[in-house]
């Protein structure tokens, strides 16, 4: 089957990320495509680039892009939540005349319209919050 | 009932305003999943009924509130707006505390309500 | 039949009730993260109109040291029971 996941909840703060990674390896493992992780709410944090934590603990960030380099599952950030949150691409980080930018690729900056499209092409989503 | 049956999109509010932005994400979210052209219901089910309730008054240094799209609804067509009728209850406000008319639902036609839509999405 | 998945314990938060109201007659109710608090004996009550349908997530319950503390009456699961719930319910809905 197809799946999502929808994400709401930030990283550290909640079980949220940790919850949902663990099930988006179980469903893979089961022969199921995960294609993609929606972060929406304060679920956008899990993209931030600078994120630095102890060595003892998992890196969630970092864990998110391997499962994209692995599964090819896409990692969509809601745009107008990332931008309010000071999650920045590149791009945006220009256009908004910002210093340094604290989103990079695989994560991709995206309408909520992308949610509701994964709703409608996906058999399953799953929505982890905090 | 007949007016939700069978619909693309149930989102469930159940925050209210200004305390959280789960409220707005969660029509935001409905809002551009009606703009895309889905049949969208809006379940407003315990705290979440606190969003309906009228004269909420604009605080220029608090955060953005819901009143002003929540009376946009029907131009996004907008029209299954739907209250948990306990949550009213327990709260001890009527429907004519709140800024538009809704459907108040209770029993099987609220536990219903899920399976009667493609997918839901509880904010 | 859906799967309702919900986090919350029944001591710090009415959600469970929000849940309990919007299932079915055949809907599923899974415990994970600090939801799994409800599969205790004594708080198993709050879900009795579910009987035979509550399901508890391992992982989070061994995390929490509830491991062998579960009601009977719950059915425990693992992550990958938990994914095979979603592939059995038509679609699922969170309660937080």
């Amino acid at each position: 089957m197809r799946y999502a996941i929808l994400l709401l909840g930030a990283p550290y703060s909640h079980q949220a990320s940790h919850s949902a990674l663990r099930f988006a390896h179980a469903l893979i493992a089961r022969g199921h495509a995960l294609q993609a992780v929606f972060f929406y709410h304060d679920g956008v944090h899990n993209a931030a680039r600078l994120a630095a934590p102890p060595q003892d603990e998992r890196h969630l960030t970092d864990e998110w892009i391997a499962l994209h380099a692995e599964h090819g599952t896409s990692l969509e950030v809601c745009i107008a939540a990332a931008l309010r949150r000071g999650l920045v691409d590149e791009r945006e980080a220009v256009r908004h005349g910002k210093s340094g930018h604290s989103l990079e690729a695989p994560f991709e900056l995206t309408g909520l319209g992308q949610l509701i499209d994964l709703g409608q092409r996906c058999d399953r989503l799953i929505t982890f919050a905090p | 009932m007949t007016a939700h049956a069978s619909s693309d999109l149930l989102v469930i509010l159940r925050h209210g305003p200004h305390g959280s932005s789960l409220l707005r994400d969660g029509l935001d979210a409905a809002l551009v999943a009606a703009a895309f052209g889905q049949r969208v219901s809006l379940l407003f089910m315990g705290e979440g009924v606190m969003a309906l309730v009228d004269d909420q008054q604009t605080d220029p240094l608090g955060p953005k509130g819901t009143a002003a799209t929540l009376t946009m609804l029907t131009m996004y067509d907008i029209e299954t707006i739907l209250v948990e009728e306990a949550a009213l209850e327990h709260i001890g406000l009527a429907p004519s505390d709140l800024m538009l008319p809704v459907c108040l639902m209770s029993g099987k036609a609220l536990s219903a309500l899920p399976a009667s839509h493609r997918l839901v999405l509880t904010f | 039949m859906l799967l309702h998945v919900l986090n919350r314990a029944p001591t710090t938060s009415r959600v469970y009730q929000q849940a309990l109201a919007m299932m079915g007659e055949e809907d599923r109710l899974l415990l994970v993260e600090d939801g799994v608090q409800g599969a205790l004996p004594q708080m198993v009550r709050h879900f009795s109109e579910v009987h035979g349908r509550l399901f508890a997530l391992r992982e989070d319950l061994a995390s929490r040291g509830l491991l062998g503390r579960c009601d009977a009456s719950v059915q425990v699961v693992d992550v990958d029971g938990f994914v095979h719930l979603t592939e059995q319910a038509e679609r699922t809905v969170s309660w937080y």
